[in-house]
């Protein structure tokens, strides 16, 4: 466990670990910075983070790119070894994840109040922005945390939100917002606006790497991200307060604070999204900044979003599986783990003991009814609890030998979906499958399951004997 | 149509062809590239971007929004009725 104190430690700590590229080059913002981070996710599972320092046309910007964009990266953000596997980074982040909440410890100064800019705001001028795919509306800022309260519970910190929405910069001052019903931020906004007020905001950018995870959790509502990332980094959470009132990170490298617009939509979009299809249009909130406060030379973090696997998706893996796993496991304990890797879970494992016939079907719809799965969770598996989720070879081992179609499949018409999902009919609504890929136990007799081969004795002792020399083998 | 330069404002937005276009932005090092917008279909673009981004000619037909369609675009969330106040 490890408590970064900003990106740049986290950014010294990847090049120490050799998982960070620096490119001096002159480079132009488009193409080059999202085809760059787009290459990364092209050249293998290690793929390091990048860093730009030289973009034509800036004086003195620097981008970060994929700084989550790998399991060794993943890992590390954890403060874990880098060669973590995903079935132990799984289990860990669980662990952390249940010992909620941690603290905050409120100091008074940070290093992003260095500069502060309060009279004619340019976004375009004061962050590096660039388009990320060929059909964006715009420059999207996509990995910053959003902070905002409830004016109706102002002084309650539990239900203060941190989350990572895009934000398309639509003007010198002018942004955005992509909030869905379901977003916690929704909640604060549907109050401000019944009330006739704007929604003070405060936009953190460039942070260190775990309160950028907790933005993209899906917790509770009076759950407040900052608690959980004290917990997640085995250390109190440090955050300074904007003079609106709103925590933000210490470490942060630009702070934006504004107001979202009571009553005002406009057009936003598209953005290439996690489905690895363009959002489309819609009329969408609006944000006007006042004021954007930096780091001297600060660092501008961003997501590349394409055709999955990108950097977007280490960024809702881990987050996606643990709160789907604790709530399937307070139902069914039999649950051994969940892997809800996939397009931000639109695809679930799980991995389960089996108490009698037709069970994995009810742990099944079970994970329909999470709070995540309601609108993603299209087609479950369930698997044995010998087999890992995480190892895909095992789980592609058990729908071939365990799925009689007949009786393993469950589909059910007309369930509600992430409108994102393009294969929504109509948009918003889906039909979802559980697919059985279980051994059928008793009083369920289908099939003709003799013995299934298990592993010659003293297999495990050999296991750690070879990867010793293998590692002394490679050095 | 022609592709925009960093020096004249352009004729036209290269994906909803309104006419009105506003520059944002000059690069902070002189000269390099200039940020337009369309206050119509709220399009973001720079001087120096490849030209299918730039110039209304070469945009890709499957962006192109027409300024009539935008008022009927959904939105998201639905703006709540005002409290009463009591």
């Amino acid at each position: 466990m490890r408590a970064y104190k900003d990106l740049r430690e986290f950014l010294s700590v990847l090049e120490q670990e050799r998982q960070l590229l620096r490119i001096h080059d002159q480079i132009v913002p488009e193409p080059d910075i999202a085809a760059a981070a787009c290459a990364l996710t092209e050249i293998g599972e290690d793929s390091p983070a990048i860093y730009f320092d030289n973009i034509a046309g800036y004086t003195s910007a620097r981008v970060a790119m994929n700084v989550h964009g790998s399991w060794c990266n993943h890992a590390l953000a954890l403060g874990m070894e880098k060669d973590a596997g995903m079935r132990d980074q799984f289990f860990e982040f669980v662990r952390r994840f249940q010992q909620y909440p941690g603290t905050l410890e409120r100091v008074a100064s940070a290093p992003w109040q260095e500069v502060v800019v309060d009279k004619d705001v340019n976004l375009y001028e004061l962050l590096p922005l660039f388009r990320l795919n060929r059909g964006d509306g715009g420059y999207f800022i996509d990995k910053a945390c959003t902070v905002s309260r409830d004016l109706d519970d102002w002084d309650n910190d539990n239900v203060e939100n941190v989350g990572i929405y895009r934000l398309q910069v639509k003007g010198r001052n002018r942004l955005g917002i992509q909030t869905v019903p379901q977003h916690d931020i929704a909640i604060h906004m549907a109050h401000a606006e019944a009330r006739g007020e704007d929604l003070p905001v405060a936009i953190a950018l460039g942070n260190e790497p775990i309160i950028t995870l907790m933005g993209a959790t899906p917790l509770l509502y009076d759950q407040l991200e900052y608690k959980m990332a004290a917990v997640m980094q085995g250390a109190p959470y440090r955050v300074v307060k904007t003079a609106k009132g709103l925590d933000v990170p210490w470490g942060s490298e630009y702070v934006l604070e504004g107001r979202l617009l009571c009553g005002q939509r406009e057009t936003e979009g598209p953005f290439g999204e996690f489905p690895g299809y363009y959002s489309g249009c819609h009329k969408y909130p609006v944000i006007e900044i006042d004021r954007v406060s930096h780091r001297t030379d600060p660092v501008y973090d961003a997501v590349y979003v394409g055709r999955p696997w990108t950097e977007l998706d280490f960024l809702q893996a881990m987050t996606t599986s643990a709160p789907i796993f604790l709530q399937l496991k307070t139902t069914f304990p039999e649950v051994v783990a969940v892997n809800a890797l996939y397009t931000h879970g639109l695809v679930v494992v799980v991995s389960t003991k089996i108490r009698y016939g037709g069970f994995a079907k009810y742990v099944g719809l079970r994970v329909l009814t999470t709070t995540h799965g309601l609108g993603y969770a299209k087609v479950v598996i369930v698997v044995d609890e010998k087999v890992d989720p995480f190892d895909l070879k095992q789980v592609m081992w058990a729908i071939s030998v365990k799925v009689n179609p007949a009786g393993d499949i469950v589909t059910i018409p007309n369930l509600a979906e992430n409108l994102l999902d393009p294969a929504c009919s109509p948009a918003g609504m889906v039909t979802k499958m559980i697919i059985d890929a279980t051994t059928p136990v008793a009083p369920d007799i289908r099939g003709d399951y003799g013995e299934e081969l298990d592993k010659p004795l003293r297999t495990d002792q050999w296991r750690t004997k070879l990867m010793a020399l293998a590692k002394e083998m490679r050095k | 149509m022609t592709a925009t330069t960093a020096d004249t404002v352009p004729a036209a937005c290269p994906r909803c062809r309104s006419g009105k276009i506003e520059m944002r932005s000059k690069s902070p090092v002189v000269g390099i590239w200039t940020v337009f917008g369309c206050p119509t279909c709220l399009y973001v673009w720079r001087s120096t971007e490849p030209e299918e981004n730039v110039n209304p000619d070469k945009y890709p037909a499957a962006f192109r929004l027409r300024p009539e369609d935008l008022p009927s675009l959904q939105v998201v969330p639905p703006i709540p009725p005002r409290r009463s106040s009591s």
